[in-house]
């Protein structure tokens, strides 16, 4: 649609104002002035109307992040090579100061790897159920970070800056896209049970962008904020005090004429209560067959990993019904004991992984089956996210690793992604991207370009810059385009 | 030419050679022919900077140096050239982001370096910024007489704005308003300078006030109030980013900047001169020293986030240290010049005349700061502690000293007999991978372990960890009691697990998993039985799967008793670890002390210790004088400054001094200090050189701000951007005029904000015409009064000024609207209830980073990650759930109603009389007028239907509450 129809349709609200709400996109009326938005770098694009760039491949993203710095080489990027130099220094970088500082010698994985698949993809035999997926996956081994620490690179990963204050990627896509359920957020981020991922809330906020863009925050156990009504408010006394609000609010937007807020807010009010009827009733798993609940394993006796299947199921049902970006978070942040909480294994790695993937494992791969099972692969795009990898060595005096800027994998699925794929490689140890280093950059250049967008051209201005989720840099990685 | 470099004093050899070259044909035809070229298309990529291909094309040595494929060029030969093959063909390959080069600049290319590609040795080319000095900001203040435009009303003759607005109307053909009513102008001019809504009574005098300066004594009084401070203090408090947590991964609150906020609010209040101000932002510990009012300014510097996680490895922590300079740099730049310093931190700016450079001189100029906290009190005060603390430090050290010394001579003594007593300790010491007791079977429904002392620390009792601890029975089937499937029970306090109960609880004991422990925070651990049973041996250990060698992940116990009790009452002694062999030289050391003091040596002892703790309780008592968080400041390690290459503290390019930036040379004198300089006058040097009465930016930058609050849209509507990128004036001589206006009053704001608000431009109504709207939608050119949505402050402030419940009192720490939970990061879990100690003033909120709240984070209240000149006002499905539903509105909305019961509680009148007043008085206070019959209709009906609460929620609710004509 262009602009013109635009105004067209908010006369034609406006003139109905008396009437009712009903019959008009009430999501366009909180889109602000479009004047302002409007893109200087594409002429006649307009953001937040559904439009793209381009045709896309993918219509809505479901991102899984695994924050703490999920190890690459002990999860998805076989390395014979550390089995072989076990116990051996690492050549050129003996005795390293990292993150938690000296490192000692490498070590080899804990577990054997397991080929999966035609394509016969090894990945860790901790992930057994994720492995019938490989086929499916195209893995990106060749990512690196600008921070080592966990903070500014989970924020990194998902805003394209270290430093808070930027939009997320769920943020720029509502900004683009604009809401596809005018009863359900756009953006919806679905923390772990265990709490916040490092850096808390910096990871899904919308930054500089308009506040609508922020990610709704929920997950099995919590619901989304203020959606219930107050106790001792019953639905009589809301409809009566809501119809008298209606009567305030008609009355002085007559005697206001020409100001869209005052309607927008009137909106706002409707989709909030449509809201307060859609919500609970997505999130409400006992609709689902007791096989899904097998599938995802929601009643497994381990709590951790029974939540966290309760996200996922949840996250389904939210991208089924026209969520556009979903972030989904297995594991929070630092604790008190280094890989209690999330993937951060500085001391302890094999006890922290054979904890956190059988949280990981079943449920996911449920998820990705779900979403294949019910054709939404086709246009769903899946993200596999962590900020960041991990040493080939061993912390003195540990079995852990320490963080690795310079070397992780991340991968993609689905809509417009080759399956079956693995793209780059770091060196033959794990210690530093080197076969086609992919940056955070390019990989949300892909994701926009998947999603129809050139992401050179989705821009925002913001003290002194058009800025965008690329930064300055980024280039769509072909090499795993179907 | 190049006359963008004939001031940068760093540059100045360059301008020589430049001039020089004029006698040099040659030299001229590279300055004025290729020089240009070169800039326009190679430098982008091509710089020392980001040198794409490792190629940098900015000097003649890197030229030949090449990169990745070897030399640019070969001077006389421009076949060989990879330039021009690079250049030419049919689809040349460079430059890459750009339109393919001219034939005519490719001749020019191909002639001079078949002539010798002559270019001197020292001439360095850089990419020219979009604008450059001559860029309207950068200019003069003009002192230009206001216009006088044609048919300008008698009205709008009085105050030079309007003839500037009414000119600029008058060319869009457009005519303003007429005035606002009264009742919509003192709520306009309330909430714009207060905060706050007018009360009825206030509202209704000025409406009938008929005198002909009842506006300007309105404007007086709110001026003069101390809610202006409030109102005011928190646009600037938005401006320079404050902010109350440390951001980043820890994100740990900061509880003591508070003082800066009611620093600024005061500030504001007592209408201290902004150049004042400036220069205690920046240099307040120099201006005020012993001056806590002066010595605050400084958490200016010190409020933004900065990264505190404790990185090891040495290039990430160089680059730490740099981002934290950054992010003062950028606060500096962009708060008080409007200009994106920061910008310049990886490259010259590229729209902005800002050089590398500058950006780093300034790096040196803040080189020397450091986030933390400082002893805040006047000199007299911090000398009377001294004085107090000096003969008690003294002496606790002299105690201190005895106390070892004794127990140096008992120990020597012990040594001797050394082998006797660690023959006492035969059975091994305590194991973390796995420790043992086993004893006579005895009947127990309880069991508790009581540490004595860690594995590493003999004095200390918990903190200890347990992965596991197991209570077996014997027979040929021993069965583990404890476990918790086999319906055993463990207590035991446990550290805090911010957010996430459970992490670290002493249930971790009994799961029959090891790598999880439970980490104590006192040192007992209670095991409870299904069924009282006989048990006869215990295993416990804090890493049974060997994973660690000593590490703190693993602490354990190293002196410790268990106990079994069949009641709870009564207890028994089963084992200790007495006899085990010490885990620690300080436990064996522990040990012989208590074997070896004889009677005297222990009253001794016992004399010292008791006058230790005497001294330490006298220390203890004595008041701490405050610390604020202002920032440590001390001379910086480096010995002298660089540019770091592509802003990579690994990459040294030039050296820099503390120098003005060039920016402004053409207007304002310069400086240039020393590498010796210290680091507080180079603070001042910039304070000094930022409110220069010939710098034209920082006045024009303040006059912008006050034009953007008051209208909601700045004359310069990017506030913190005035460069290129940003938007250009509105109206111009407008902007400088006031900015005049602000040095005439010697940087005093409260007369600009008389200025302003006198207006007929300020004070016409905020009508809608269609027609006007046609040519200027959005009243940049203020054909009305542009009406504007409440704030997130103000909309939380109306709803408890209307309940009746708000706290005027002013400053002190902060309320806080979240949970604050620290378990090694720190978790901001927003509240459900707001108890009566927040009903505040919101500018008294601690505003922590990434701490969303709801009412405020909703309604666009920033929480700082970044300086926010500018806020945005959005209108979401999420605001009107909370406003609905959150316990606040509903609290808010009883008291409202309440409030309303008890004011009518006092007439003996009939039902419907008093229902009408309550009405009548709900509308006052909601909205400062009466309600018409058809609302006091539906009113009536809902009050009748659901009472009185119901119809405050939704007054609470409703627009006309939070819209402002």
């Amino acid at each position: 649609m262009n602009e013109q129809l635009h105004h067209q349709s908010r006369r034609h609200f406006l003139g109905n104002i008396k009437t009712g709400l009903m019959g008009v996109a009430l999501s366009d009326l909180l889109l602000g002035d479009l004047s302002a938005n409007t893109s200087t770098t594409t002429p006649g694009w307009i953001p937040g109307r559904g439009l793209c760039h381009h045709a896309p491949k993918a219509k809505r993203v479901l991102q899984i992040f695994c924050p703490g710095a999920a190890s690459h080489m002990d999860l998805w990027e076989h390395k014979p090579a550390l089995a072989k130099w076990h116990g051996k220094p690492l050549p050129g970088e003996e005795g390293l100061v990292s993150f938690q500082g000296k490192n000692g010698n490498l070590m080899k994985s804990p577990w054997a790897f397991q080929k999966h698949g035609q394509s016969g993809k090894a990945i860790t035999s901790l992930l057994p159920h994720l492995g019938q997926h490989v086929d499916d996956i195209a893995f990106i081994h060749s990512m690196h970070s600008e921070s080592n620490t966990h903070g500014p690179g989970c924020v990194f990963m998902n805003t394209g800056q270290p430093t808070e204050g930027f939009p997320s990627a769920g943020s720029w896509l509502s900004y683009a896209l604009g809401s596809a359920n005018e009863n359900l957020p756009t953006y919806i981020s679905i923390p772990d049970i265990r709490g916040e991922p490092p850096n808390g809330k910096a990871n899904w906020s919308s930054g500089f962008l308009p506040a609508q863009h922020q990610a709704i925050v929920m997950n099995a156990l919590q619901p989304i904020r203020n959606l219930k009504l107050p106790a001792g408010i019953n639905p009589k006394q809301e409809t009566a005090s809501r119809d008298f609000l209606r009567l305030l609010n008609e009355d002085h937007i007559e005697r206001n004429p020409g100001d869209s807020n005052l309607q927008a807010r009137m909106a706002a009010y409707e989709l909030a209560a449509r809201m307060q009827l859609s919500a609970p009733e997505v999130s409400n798993l006992k609709s689902e067959p007791r096989s899904m609940h097998q599938l995802y394993g929601t009643e497994d006796p381990n709590q951790l990993k029974a939540a966290y299947a309760k996200n996922c199921l949840l996250a389904r049902r939210f991208l089924e019904r026209g969520v556009r970006y979903v972030n989904l978070y297995c594991a929070s942040r630092a604790s008190g004991v280094d890989g209690l909480l999330n993937w951060d294994a500085h001391k302890t790695l094999k006890s922290d992984y054979e904890r956190h993937c059988p949280v990981l494992d079943q449920p996911t791969a449920a998820l990705l089956t779900d979403l294949k099972q019910r054709g939404m692969l086709e246009d769903t795009l899946i993200l596999w996210t962590t900020e960041f990898g991990r040493m080939p060595t061993h912390q003195i005096g540990t079995a852990g690793r320490d963080h690795n800027p310079d070397g992780f994998t991340c991968w993609m699925m689905g809509g417009g992604v080759k399956g079956g794929t693995s793209y780059g490689a770091t060196d033959e140890l794990g210690r530093r991207a080197e076969d086609k280093p992919t940056t955070v950059w390019d990989f949300y250049a892909t994701v926009l370009h998947l999603l129809g967008y050139d992401h050179e051209k989705l821009t925002y201005y913001n003290n002194g810059l058009d800025r965008r989720l690329t930064g300055v840099e980024g280039k769509v990685i072909r090499g795993i385009l179907a | 030419m190049i006359p963008r470099f004939s001031c940068s004093s760093i540059l100045a050899s360059l301008v020589l050679i430049s001039h020089a070259a004029g006698k040099n044909g040659k030299l001229t035809f590279f300055e004025s022919k290729i020089a240009p070229i070169l800039e326009a298309n190679c430098l982008e990529c091509h710089n020392s900077n980001i040198s794409k291909s490792d190629l940098s094309l900015t000097s003649l040595k890197e030229a030949l140096a090449g990169g990745k494929e070897g030399a640019a060029l070969i001077p006389s030969n421009p076949d060989e050239s990879r330039l021009i093959q690079y250049i030419t063909g049919p689809d040349p390959d460079m430059p890459k982001k750009k339109e393919a080069l001219s034939k005519d600049e490719v001749e020019l290319i191909r002639k001079w370096i078949a002539s010798g590609a002559l270019w001197p040795d020292t001439r360095v080319l850089r990419e020219k910024p979009k604008a450059d000095k001559s860029w309207w900001a950068y200019q003069k203040l003009s002192k230009e007489k206001p216009p006088s435009p044609a048919n300008l009303p008698a009205a709008w003759n009085k105050n030079p704005i309007d003839r500037y607005i009414f000119a600029g109307l008058t060319e869009k053909k457009l005519q303003p308003n007429p005035p606002a009513d009264r009742h919509a102008l003192i709520r306009r001019v309330t909430y714009d300078l207060t905060g706050l809504p007018p009360t009825a009574k206030e509202s209704e005098a000025f409406v009938i006030d008929a005198s002909p300066n009842a506006y300007r004594k309105l404007i007086d009084r709110l001026l003069a109030s101390p809610h202006y401070g409030e109102r005011w203090g928190r646009h600037w408090l938005d401006v320079v980013r404050f902010g109350e947590s440390i951001g980043f991964e820890r994100n740990g609150i900061i509880n003591n900047a508070w003082p800066f906020r009611d620093y600024v609010i005061k500030s504001f209040n007592d209408d201290k001169p902004f150049d004042r101000l400036t220069l205690e932002h920046l240099a307040g510990d120099v201006m005020g020293p012993n001056n806590p009012a002066v010595e605050v300014g400084t958490t200016f510097l010190v409020c933004g986030p900065f990264d505190n996680v404790g990185n090891q490895d040495p290039v990430q922590k160089a680059q730490i240290r740099a981002n934290t300079i950054d992010e003062i740099i950028r606060a500096t730049g962009e708060a008080f010049l409007a200009s994106t310093i920061g910008c310049a931190r990886c490259h010259d700016h590229k729209f902005d005349p800002i050089l590398q450079e500058d950006y780093y001189s300034l790096y040196a100029t803040f080189a020397g700061v450091k986030h933390a906290e400082r002893v805040i009190a006047p000199a007299a005060a911090k000398k009377s502690l001294a004085d107090k603390l000096k003969p008690l430090t003294e002496k606790k050290e002299k105690l201190s000293k005895e106390i070892p010394a004794l127990e140096k001579l008992i120990m020597a003594r012990a040594e001797k007999k050394a082998v006797a007593y660690d023959a006492l300790y035969p059975r091994p010491a305590t194991d973390r991978y796995g420790t043992e007791e086993t004893f006579p079977p005895i009947r127990a429904k309880h069991l508790r372990f009581i540490s004595e002392g860690l594995d590493t620390n003999p004095n200390a009792r918990s903190g200890f960890r347990l992965d596991e601890f197991e209570v077996w029975t014997g027979g040929d089937q021993p069965r583990n009691l404890a476990l918790a499937s086999n319906g055993g029970q463990a207590e035991g306090k446990s550290r805090l697990a911010g957010g996430f109960e459970g992490a670290y609880d002493a249930k971790l004991t009994i799961d029959g998993k090891f790598g999880v422990p439970w980490i104590s925070s006192s040192p007992e651990l209670t095991l409870t039985f299904a069924k009282p049973e006989m048990i006869q041996r215990v295993l416990f250990s804090s890493d049974r799967l060997k994973q660690l060698a000593k590490h703190s992940t693993t602490t354990f116990v190293g002196e410790y008793r268990i106990e079994t009790s069949i009641d709870g009452k009564i207890w028994t002694e089963v084992a200790n670890s007495y006899k085990r062999k010490p885990a620690t030289a300080a436990q064996r050391e522990k040990r012989f002390l208590k074997l070896e003091t004889s009677a005297d040596e222990r009253l001794r002892l016992k004399v010292i210790s008791a006058e230790l703790k005497k001294v330490k309780a006298e220390l203890a008592a004595l008041p701490d004088l405050p610390k604020w968080w202002v920032g440590q400041y001390a001379e910086p390690p480096e010995k002298s400054f660089h540019v770091f290459t592509g802003g990579s503290p690994q990459r040294k390019g030039a050296t820099v001094l503390p120098t003005s930036p060039s920016t402004l040379s053409e207007v304002v004198p310069s400086y240039q200090l020393k590498n010796e300089t210290p680091e507080k006058d180079r603070r001042l040097a910039l304070a000094k050189w930022i409110i220069s009465k010939d710098n034209p930016l920082t006045p024009r930058v303040l006059a912008n701000r006050l034009w953007h609050y008051h209208f909601g849209t700045g004359l310069v509507d990017t506030p913190s951007d005035f460069g290129y990128m940003g938007t250009k004036p509105s109206h111009p001589e407008l902007l400088d005029w006031l900015a005049n206006r602000i040095h005439q009053n010697d940087w005093r704001l409260k007369n600009v904000h008389r200025d302003i608000l006198l207006s007929q431009t300020y004070q016409q109504s905020a009508t809608y015409r269609a027609d006007a709207a046609k040519i200027d939608s959005d009243s940049r050119l203020l054909w009305r009064f542009p009406p504007r949505r409440l704030s997130a402050e103000e909309i939380r402030d109306t709803l408890l000024v209307v309940s009746g419940k708000l706290d005027r009192k002013m400053g002190g720490p902060g309320f806080r609207l979240y949970q604050y939970l620290v378990d090694n990061v720190s978790t901001y879990v927003p509240l459900d209830k707001h108890g009566p100690e927040t009903w505040r003033r919101s500018v008294y909120h601690q505003n922590a980073r990434a701490a969303f709240v709801d009412l405020l984070t909703e309604f666009d209240c920033p929480d700082n990650a970044l300086a926010t000149p500018r806020r945005s006002s959005t209108t979401t499905p999420l605001q009107a759930l909370t406003l609905m539903n959150h316990s606040f509105t509903v609290e808010m909305a009883g008291f409202f109603a309440e409030r309303l019961q008890q004011k009518s509680a006092l007439t003996d009148e009939s039902a419907p009389v008093v229902l009408e007043s309550q009405i009548n008085e709900a509308f006052a206070l909601a909205y400062g007028r009466p309600p018409k019959p058809k609302e006091k209709k539906a009113a009536a009906a809902l009050i009748a239907q659901h009472g009185l609460t119901a119809f405050c929620r939704a007054l609470l609710n409703s627009n006309e509450l939070i819209y402002l004509n």
